[in-house]
């Protein structure tokens, strides 16, 4: 009996750690999307632009306010119904890239934000211009102030992913999925499943924790 | 070199400077006292655009700095500020703090730009210090870097805003050093200071503020000595 279960853990595990590699390979795809689009919305946040700060109000908003879940079923499932073709894969990394980005603006909006506003006047003082002044001398001060909440940010990301399985997406959930209507045995396989993304969770805190103290070094 | 028409400034429902007059010539120090909340502080930063001007005009060397077509940018490269809080930038090193407005806004070269920070440097007494991050340095330390920060640009004036306030009293003495041989070189200044002393022994010439606006101007020794409205009488009898 106990064997058996041995034997069908054993025959699973390549197809988890192969799913386990698709959640990686999604969250750092939407990791990266997240960034790039944070840091625009958060920039925008800040701005004494009216109608730049609108639309990403709006945006983080509308992101936040809504579930992720139905997020990627608009995408996946909406999308082709208006006639754009889109893939599960794709759709997935869209999904998780520009939910992502509406949670890192607001990181980025409050990181930029923390920091003295005397500042951003003796760097204009010296004659830098507003975006000189964001490059050289807020955003370096930001970044440190922002890396333990983004970190928990992209923690809870990795989690957040598993949602695709439900789209088609070979995820490490969709295929703990699939070999359980294989073999039945979902107490088994979802426990490996946990045990994986705990794993995975584990080693992201250990790099953000790293990450952090290296740049405190120079305070 | 500067010349202020009719300046005001309000914040909201709140008028801080109520029509100020002003002209300040090449070479001038002059010191600006006045109590918390007369509104010198904010005259100050309205001379670099650091506030935006409600109504009136600056004028800086002939340009009106508040007008549209105005780059603000390069006015502030010729008009250098010290801050009451020093604002060092702390993810730099003393050097980097120095040379940074040099390299990125001038576009000097890292070695023409560090050739003048060395130069500041000595002239503030803080040579060893190049390598040091701001927070390993004591606040008339930092005070002194921040005005090689600013001298780095080569600005033709020097805007102090309270420099020596958030300084231990031992401290205030080697900024106020360093300023006066600015003076000495001819520097143009305004600064705002409760340092009595500094504006007496250095100043050209004192503004008493109060209520958004110049109560009473003059040479220091006549405005210590004889003031002649009632409301400077009673702000140097308070602090003297």
């Amino acid at each position: 009996m106990l064997a058996d279960k041995m034997e069908i853990l054993k025959e699973s595990i390549p197809f988890l750690l192969k799913g386990a590699f698709m959640t990686i390979e999604l969250t750092t795809f939407a990791v990266v999307i997240g960034i790039i689009l944070g840091t625009i919305l958060g920039l925008a946040r800040v701005s004494h632009n009216k109608l730049l700060n609108g639309i990403a109000k709006a945006y983080i908003e509308f992101f936040r306010g809504t579930p992720l879940l139905v997020q990627l079923f608009l995408l996946y499932f909406g999308l082709p119904n208006i006639g754009i073709d889109i893939s599960a894969y794709f759709a997935a990394i869209l999904g998780l890239g520009l939910n992502s980005g509406a949670y890192v603006g607001e990181v980025v909006r409050s990181g930029i934000k923390s920091i003295d506003k005397g500042q951003m006047e003796a760097a204009r003082s010296v004659g830098m211009s507003y975006p000189q002044a964001m490059q050289y001398v807020i955003l370096p001060q930001a970044i440190k102030r922002v890396i333990p909440p983004l970190g928990n940010e992209f923690i809870a990301l990795l989690k957040d992913s598993s949602l695709v399985s439900v789209i088609a997406v070979k995820d490490l959930t969709r295929q703990g999925r699939l070999i359980i209507s294989r073999t039945y045995e979902s107490f088994l396989i979802f426990a490996a499943v946990a045990v994986l993304y705990f794993i995975m969770t584990f080693i992201m805190t250990r790099i953000v924790n790293y990450a952090e103290r290296r740049l405190s070094i120079s305070d | 070199m500067i010349k202020v028409e009719d300046l005001h400034k309000s914040f909201g429902e709140l008028e801080v400077l109520k029509g100020i007059n002003e002209e300040v010539k090449q070479g001038e120090v002059v010191v600006v006292i006045g109590p918390s909340g007369s509104g010198k502080s904010t005259f100050l930063r309205c001379l670099n655009l650091l506030e935006d001007i409600t109504a009136g005009k600056v004028y800086i060397e002939g340009e009106q700095i508040n007008s549209p077509q105005a780059d603000i940018d390069l006015i502030r490269q010729e008009t250098g500020m010290v801050f009451q809080h020093f604002n060092l930038f702390p993810h730099k090193t003393v050097l980097d703090n120095i040379t940074l407005a040099p390299i990125k806004v001038k576009r000097l070269n890292k070695k023409e730009a560090e050739k003048i920070a060395y130069e500041l440097l000595e002239k503030v007494g803080l040579k060893d210090k190049a390598d040091s991050y701001p927070s390993q340095l004591s606040g008339g330390q930092k005070q002194r870097i921040a005005i090689a920060r600013a001298l780095a640009m080569q600005p033709k004036v020097m805007l102090f805003d309270e420099p020596t306030s958030a300084l231990d009293p031992e401290m205030v003495g080697e900024v106020l050093g360093v300023m006066k041989d600015l003076a000495n070189e001819g520097m143009t200044m305004v600064v705002v200071t409760h340092e009595m002393g500094f504006a007496r022994e250095v100043g050209d010439r004192v503004l008493f503020m109060d209520h958004g606006i110049v109560v009473e101007e003059g040479d220091p020794e006549q405005i210590f000595t004889n003031p002649q409205e009632e409301r400077t009488k009673e702000f140097l009898a308070k602090i003297l």
